[in-house]
């Protein structure tokens, strides 16, 4: 058996399947997994979450981004994880590149200053979140964040423009009734009605914070079908995530501000 | 003006303004036109706006009311009644703006004081007590306190540059990171302060004070609106030598995809020809021109705090960005959607019909007679 403990994910080729250094063979999420159950013993404070992004992986399917809205269960507008599409080269010679832009969760955010209600803070495990019920909706941080990882709610449902019919049967009333129904962003179920929080809020990826709670990787990370996304705890010295961020070509975004990012890309 | 002629527009603009805010009320933002990345637009543009009228009128009250200038004798309660009415309508803008208004409650008492919407907030509620109680004195018959307006004058200071510093302190957006924004916004204010006052007293106000106020006021306004054109061109002009396209691009937005609006109103009309025509002794004589000329001003800095405002917000963060996700403000364009322009028409309508029920009843206008016969 090959010495694993040297394979590492970022010196393979990107289009093998990353394999955990512990447990060849294995799918990766499993061994983040098992990381997660970990961290899930320690105090939140001693978590340090952080996403590794595989940008040689990543094919811009936009699974994230959909898995995303539906486990956010979010409206039209709103958006945690776009993937950014970017075209390189001249034709002939051309590429593409797709970054996954989610919520770098900085520690030293430009957004939660800005806010004139402490609405948005950092959380003892250092995922800045938003309280919808304090948020007065002013979007001064949307203003203040460098990613633009934050959007609005305008309180806009898929199914707006659906025709009305029997209620009981078709029409926008008994479309409308998924979109309705409560999320559990931050652990609390919210229906959607009328002007009620979260719309009128800004919202914002929060690394599935509910899912974390639970010891469940974020969505957007179990469902990347290149497994170009990693999810853990950085403060564990065996995690993946501890690994792949202290690679040489491992970078983050917009550094020269001082954001401190929690999620790095890798090139 | 005609006070009937005056009357009817601004019943007519708030009838339109009425039919926005029940728009705005019951639909919440689902009928704006901002978005996530143009995520402050008409409203709050105006709010910049009327606040900064407000704030000039106070300052210029104070002329009055704390330096004792003669040339502005007896214009303190019309100063404040102005003051009063167009930072009510300023407030109006920014509450139609909040997702939550029923919440700004919160913004008092659990403020986060580091916050710039916050010291906004402080910051004109502060200022707007020391205007209402000045006038209160004023209208009780009256001066006010010295301390009243000592504390008026300097809030006013800070919240004249604060929407500025609000913006400015935005690392995130080049357009606006820049300490000209603060100093700015408190030219403008003294600017359009002196503007309204221009076109009150020109439409409403008696002949013999126009005209010894205008002596004065004309000169100053062109010194400010020399300022004003010399701040532009320093915004402007140094995005544009920088040549980063983060504050490059906005400006040659501005500059020619709105060739109408930025070089006709807010330039020519709004700042050069004032400028020329004010700096003109003989103008002073002229009541309707002054007003007219004050309108110009209004129009044209009403179009400068928007260029400002809104070109900042329509730059990708990231190159990408914008067309990576479709859905409702998840774009870079903007133009204000009907309920926008209803809501303004009604905010103006507001000012419109606040000035004139100020003339005709609580008589801001009879302190300068009384002051006149007085003297």
């Amino acid at each position: 058996m090959a010495n694993v403990q040297e394979v590492s994910p970022v010196q393979k080729a990107p289009s093998a399947p990353v394999e955990s250094p512990a447990t060849t063979g294995q799918d990766v999420l499993v061994r983040m997994k098992k990381e997660m159950e970990t961290a899930a013993k320690k105090k939140p404070e001693e978590r340090r979450w952080v996403m590794v992004i595989d940008l040689r992986r990543c094919v811009g399917c936009h699974a994230c981004t959909v898995a995303c809205i539906s486990e956010n269960k979010l409206p039209p507008g709103v958006v945690y994880r776009p993937v950014i599409i970017k075209e390189k080269g001249v034709y002939p010679k051309v590429s593409m590149e797709f970054l996954p832009r989610p919520c770098m969760q900085c520690d030293n955010p430009p957004c939660t200053e800005v806010c004139p209600v402490n609405a948005t803070h950092k959380n003892d495990e250092g995922i800045v979140v938003m309280d919808y019920d304090q948020c007065i909706g002013c979007r001064a941080c949307i203003e203040a964040c460098p990613y633009g990882a934050r959007t609005y709610d305008f309180g806009h449902a898929y199914t707006d423009d659906t025709p009305n019919g029997f209620d009981f049967l078709v029409g926008q009333k008994k479309a409308e009734v998924y979109e309705r129904n409560a999320n559990i962003e931050y652990g609390v179920k919210r229906e959607r009605k009328g002007q009620a929080s979260p719309v009128g809020n800004v919202r914002k990826c929060h690394f599935c914070l509910h899912r974390l709670t639970a010891g469940i990787l974020p969505a957007c990370t179990t469902t990347c079908i290149g497994r170009a996304t990693f999810f853990g705890d950085a403060n564990d010295k065996s995690s993946l995530v501890h690994e792949l961020i202290a690679k040489a070509n491992v970078t983050q975004l917009k550094q020269e501000l001082g954001t401190k990012p929690r999620v790095y890309y890798i090139l | 003006m005609n006070k009937t002629i005056a009357y009817s527009i601004g019943i007519a603009a708030l009838l339109l303004g009425l039919w926005g805010f029940f728009d705005r009320l019951v639909y919440g933002d689902a009928h704006a036109a901002y978005g996530s990345f143009v995520v402050w637009g008409l409203w709050v543009a105006a709010y910049f706006f009327l606040g900064g009228i407000a704030v000039g009128c106070f300052l210029w009250g104070s002329m009055d009311l704390l330096f004792d200038v003669p040339a502005f004798k007896g214009i303190g309660k019309t100063a404040l009644w102005a003051s009063l009415v167009t930072l009510a309508a300023g407030l109006m803008a920014i509450g139609f703006d909040l997702g939550h208004m029923e919440r700004i409650w919160k913004a008092y008492l659990q403020a986060n004081l580091h916050s710039g919407v916050a010291e906004d907030v402080w910051g004109y509620t502060l200022f707007g007590l020391f205007t209402l109680i000045a006038l209160y004195q004023m209208v009780k018959g009256s001066r006010p306190a010295k301390v009243v307006v000592i504390l008026g004058f300097m809030t006013a200071l800070y919240v004249a540059g604060a929407p500025g510093k609000l913006l400015g302190v935005n690392a995130a957006r080049m357009y606006w990171h820049t300490a000209l924004l603060p100093v700015q916004f408190l030219f403008f204010a003294l600017t359009t302060g002196a503007a309204m006052l221009m076109v009150i007293y020109s439409f409403w106000g008696t002949p013999s004070k126009a005209e010894q106020l205008f002596s004065v006021l004309n000169r100053a306004t062109a010194v400010l609106l020399f300022v004003d054109l010399y701040l532009v061109w320093a915004y402007f002009g140094q995005g544009l030598a920088g040549d980063m396209p983060e504050v490059a691009n906005p400006i040659h937005a501005v500059m020619s995809g709105h060739p109408f609006l930025f070089w006709v109103v807010q330039i020519f009309l709004g700042l050069l020809l004032p400028m020329v025509m004010l700096a003109q002794r003989k103008t002073a004589l002229n009541s309707s021109l002054v007003g007219i000329m004050g309108l110009c001003i209004l129009i044209g800095n009403m179009v400068t705090r928007y260029f400002i405002l809104v070109p900042g917000q329509q730059e990708d963060l990231i190159e990408g960005l914008s067309t990576a996700f479709h859905g409702h403000g998840y774009t870079l364009a903007y133009a204000p959607s009907i309920t926008e322009w209803a809501v303004f028409s009604g905010l103006i309508g507001i000012v419109i019909i606040g000035l004139l029920v100020g003339a005709d009843y609580l008589s801001p206008m009879c302190q300068c007679n009384k002051s006149q016969k007085e003297a």
